[in-house]
C-alpha cells in the first residue's frame, strides 16, 4: 500500500453537506466530533474545503435547488472519493417523498459508497458508516485494486 | 480580497439555490453594515402543501421533521391545534409528559447553541464541554422515547409512551448533573473575557425595537420584554407549574447568552416539579379519523421563540389548510435591525444571536455604498479577513 | 374566559359596521371577519386603541373564488386574535401593514409567493423562499397547482 493509500485510509477528511434537511443528522454528525464519541480519535476530521476532502458525508433529502452545488461540490473533491448518505432523507428521501421541492436520496445525484439508515442515525451508526467504508477500502488496497 | 464579485449570506438551514442564492444582502461603508436585505433562502421543501395531501396522523410525522432541533415543539403544537379541533383534551398525565419532554428539548437545544456561539467566537473548549455534557440530555430523551432526535413522544390525544418510576429516577440524577454544568457555563460565559470581548455590546436590540419588530423567545427577552408563550398563554401542563420567565436587560448577544443558560436552570426546575406533581391515570384518548371542519391556532414556546401553527380542517381525515410560522422567521425583522450598524467581524454571532436553526452559514453579499463596488466572501473568509 | 369575552364582546361593539362576524371558540382565542374596504383602519384601531401590538405571523388560504388573508394578531403575548380578510381573485390584492408593523413585510413577501396577493406599498414582494428563476404566476398553496405539476416545474429548472 502507497503512502497515499495509508494516509486516507488511516486519517479520512470528511467534507459535510447538508442538501436540505431539518438537521437532525447534522447535529448527530457533529456530535460524533464531541469528546463523547470523539470520531477523530480514528484520524477522521471535519474539512471545510471539498479539495481537501475525502469523504462526502451527505444529510437531507435533495432539494431541486440544492442538486447542482451538490455534484459541483462532489466534482471539485479530488479522486479517489467517497460518498456517504447519512439518514433516511439522503437514502431515499422518503420522508418528504410528496414535497415538491424534495427529489429524493443522494443516489438520484451522485454514486453512493455507503448508505446509514436512521432519522436520524445515532452517532456511533454513523460512525459506524465510515469505519465500515475505510474498512473496505483497506481490504481491496491489500488486494491490489483501489476501489 | 477578491473584488467585483458578490457575496451572499445564506442564513439558517437552508442551502444556496441554483443560481447566485442572495439570503442577505449588506450594503456596507467600510468596515460598518448600513444596510441589510434579507431573501432567505433556506431549504424549502414544500411542508406545507404535503400536509394537505397527508392524513392528520402522517402529517403529525412529517410535522416532527420540520425541525430535527426542536421536533417536539412541532409537534406538541401541532396535536394541540388537532385535539381542539376535534374537540379533545390530551389527559393530565400525557400535559405533563409533554411538558417534561418539552423542557428536556429545550436544554439540549440551548446547551447546543451555547455550544454553537463558542465556536463562532472561537472559543471551542467552551463548546466541547456544552456537546459532552449535552450527552446527558441526549440520554434521557432516548430513555424515554427510544430516540435521541425526533422523539416521537406525542400523538393526536395524548403521548405514545408513559414515563416509569426507574426513569424517574434517572431523569433527577441527570438532571443534577447538568444543573452543576449549566451553572458552570453561566460563570463562564460572564467571566471569561474571550466570550465577553466578542458578545458583550454587540448586536443591540434595544426594547422598543425588539417590540416593534414583534421577535420572539430569548432573543425578545434578552431586550427587557417578559412575554414566553408558556406563561401567557399556558398549554399543556404550563399552566400549573410555577416558573420564572427569565428577562435580561443587555439587549446584547451577551444577554441572549445568559437567557438560555438561565432558562436551562429553569427547565429543570420545571421538569423536577412535573415529575414530583405528574398525575396518574391514561395517556392518550382515542380520537377518529375525521376532522370536523373548523379553525384553530396553536401557539407554543419552542427554544427559539414562539411557534405558531394555524390549522383549517374540513370534516374529512386530511387537513384543508395548514400554516406553520418558526421563531426563527419571527427574528428575521429584528435581526436586520441589529445588524445596521455593526462590525462585518460582528455578522455571524450576531446571525448566531437569534439561534438560527444550526446555522450552515456560507456566503455573503456586499454592496460598498461608498466605494461603488461589490464582493462575495464565504465564512470563513469573512471571519479571516475580519479578525480582531 | 372573561376575559377573552369581554375582549370579544368591545370587539364587537367596536367594529360592528366593518365586521362579518366574531367568535370565541376558547379562552384567548378570538377569530373576526372583517370587509375589505375596513380593513386599513380596523388594523390600525386594534394595535393603537386594542392593544394588539404583535403581529405573529399571515397565513394565506385558497378558498376557491377567494383568497382569505389572515392576520394573528397577540396582546401582551396571551390573547391571539386572527382576523381574516377574503379577497376575490380577480382583483387579489390588499393594503400593506407594514408601515404599521415592520415585521409583516417578511410575512406579506411568504403569503405573495405562495398565493399570489398582491400588498399594495410593499416596496418589497420578491420572492423570500421559492428559488430564483421560478416561473411567476404559479402560486403553490393555490389549490389547483397539484403536487406533479410543482414537481415537474422544479425538476425542468
Amino acid at each position: 500500500m502507497n503512502v497515499f493509500n495509508w494516509a486516507r485510509a488511516k486519517s479520512p477528511w470528511l467534507l459535510h453537506f447538508n442538501t436540505g434537511g431539518c438537521n437532525g443528522c447534522d447535529i448527530e454528525l457533529v456530535a460524533a466530533l464531541t469528546p463523547k464519541f470523539d470520531v477523530e480519535r480514528f484520524g477522521i476530521r471535519l474539512q471545510g474545503s471539498p479539495r481537501h476532502a475525502d469523504i462526502l458525508a451527505v444529510t437531507g433529502p435533495v432539494t431541486l435547488q440544492i442538486r447542482d452545488r451538490l455534484v459541483r461540490v462532489y466534482e471539485q473533491m479530488p479522486e479517489p472519493k467517497k460518498v456517504i448518505a447519512v439518514g433516511t432523507c439522503a437514502l431515499s428521501g422518503s420522508p418528504f417523498k410528496d414535497c415538491y421541492n424534495v427529489l429524493g436520496g443522494i443516489d438520484t445525484v451522485l454514486p453512493v459508497d455507503a448508505y446509514v439508515p436512521g432519522c436520524p442515525p445515532k452517532p456511533e451508526a454513523i460512525i459506524d458508516g465510515i469505519a465500515g467504508m475505510i474498512q473496505r477500502r483497506r481490504k481491496s488496497e491489500l488486494h491490489g485494486s483501489d476501489k | 480580497m477578491g473584488y467585483g464579485s458578490t457575496v451572499k449570506v445564506p442564513f439558517g438551514p437552508q442551502h444556496p439555490a441554483l443560481k447566485e442564492p442572495e439570503n442577505f444582502l449588506f450594503e456596507v461603508d467600510g468596515d460598518i453594515v448600513v444596510n441589510v436585505t434579507p431573501r432567505i433562502g433556506y431549504v424549502h421543501r414544500g411542508i406545507e402543501k404535503a400536509l394537505e395531501l397527508r392524513s392528520y396522523i402522517q402529517d403529525l410525522y412529517l410535522a416532527e421533521r420540520i425541525c430535527g432541533i426542536c421536533s417536539h415543539a412541532h409537534t406538541t403544537c401541532y396535536t394541540q391545534g388537532i385535539e381542539e379541533l376535534l374537540g379533545v383534551e390530551a389527559p393530565p398525565r400525557a400535559k405533563y409528559i409533554r411538558t417534561i419532554i418539552a423542557e428536556l428539548e429545550r436544554l439540549h437545544s440551548h446547551s447546543l447553541w451555547v455550544g454553537v456561539a463558542a465556536h463562532e467566537v472561537g472559543f471551542d473548549t467552551l463548546f466541547m464541554y456544552t456537546w459532552r455534557d449535552r450527552e446527558a440530555v441526549m440520554e434521557l430523551l432516548e430513555a424515554i422515547s427510544g430516540n435521541r432526535v425526533h422523539y416521537a413522544m406525542n400523538t393526536i390525544g395524548g403521548v405514545r409512551r408513559d414515563i416509569s418510576a426507574e426513569k424517574t429516577d434517572k431523569i433527577r440524577s441527570s438532571l443534577d448533573f447538568f444543573e452543576k454544568r449549566v451553572q458552570e457555563y453561566l460563570h463562564v460565559i460572564r467571566t471569561e473575557e474571550s466570550f465577553l470581548k466578542r458578545t458583550a455590546g454587540v448586536g443591540l436590540l434595544k426594547k422598543q425595537e425588539a417590540l416593534d419588530f414583534c421577535a420572539v423567545g430569548p432573543t425578545l427577552r434578552a431586550s427587557g420584554v417578559k412575554n414566553d408563550v408558556r406563561a401567557d398563554d399556558p398549554y399543556a401542563a404550563y399552566g400549573e407549574i410555577p416558573f420564572e420567565v427569565i428577562v435580561d436587560d443587555e439587549c446584547d448577544v451577551l444577554g441572549r447568552t445568559v437567557v438560555r443558560c438561565k432558562e436551562m436552570l429553569e427547565s429543570i426546575n420545571i421538569v423536577r416539579y412535573a415529575l414530583d406533581k405528574m398525575p396518574e391515570g391514561s395517556t392518550r384518548v382515542r380520537v377518529p379519523m375525521a376532522v370536523p371542519p373548523g379553525e384553530a391556532v396553536s401557539r407554543v414556546e419552542a427554544p427559539r421563540g414562539e411557534l405558531i401553527h394555524y390549522a383549517k380542517s374540513n370534516g374529512t381525515t386530511k387537513p384543508e389548510r395548514y400554516k406553520v410560522r418558526s421563531p426563527t422567521l419571527a427574528n428575521i425583522p429584528a435581526l436586520c435591525k441589529t445588524l445596521v450598524g455593526a462590525h462585518l467581524a460582528d455578522i455571524p454571532i450576531i446571525l448566531a444571536g437569534i439561534d438560527p436553526c444550526f446555522s450552515c452559514m456560507d456566503r455573503m453579499v456586499f454592496v460598498d455604498v461608498a466605494k461603488d463596488r461589490n464582493w462575495v466572501w464565504t465564512m470563513q473568509q469573512l471571519k479571516r479577513n475580519t479578525s480582531r | 374566559m372573561g376575559q377573552t369575552s369581554e375582549v370579544t364582546e368591545e370587539l364587537r361593539a367596536a367594529f360592528k359596521d366593518s365586521m362579518i362576524e366574531v367568535k370565541a371558540p376558547r379562552e384567548r382565542r378570538i377569530f373576526m371577519r372583517i370587509k375589505k374596504v375596513a380593513f386599513q383602519e380596523t388594523v390600525k384601531r386594534l394595535i393603537n386603541d386594542f392593544g394588539f401590538r404583535h403581529l405573529s405571523t399571515i397565513t394565506g388560504v385558497d378558498l376557491g373564488d377567494q383568497v382569505e388573508v389572515i392576520y394573528h394578531f397577540a396582546r401582551e403575548g396571551a390573547i391571539e386574535l386572527s382576523v381574516g380578510v377574503a379577497l376575490p381573485k380577480n382583483t387579489l390584492s390588499i393594503s400593506t401593514v407594514s408601515g404599521l408593523m415592520p415585521a409583516a413585510s417578511v410575512y406579506e413577501r411568504e403569503v405573495h409567493e405562495f398565493l399570489g396577493v398582491s400588498f399594495e406599498g410593499n416596496p418589497n414582494l420578491s420572492p423570500l423562499v421559492l428559488p430564483e428563476g421560478w416561473p411567476k404566476n404559479v402560486y403553490p398553496l393555490r389549490k389547483e397547482r397539484t403536487f406533479e405539476e410543482l414537481r415537474q416545474i422544479g425538476a425542468t429548472k
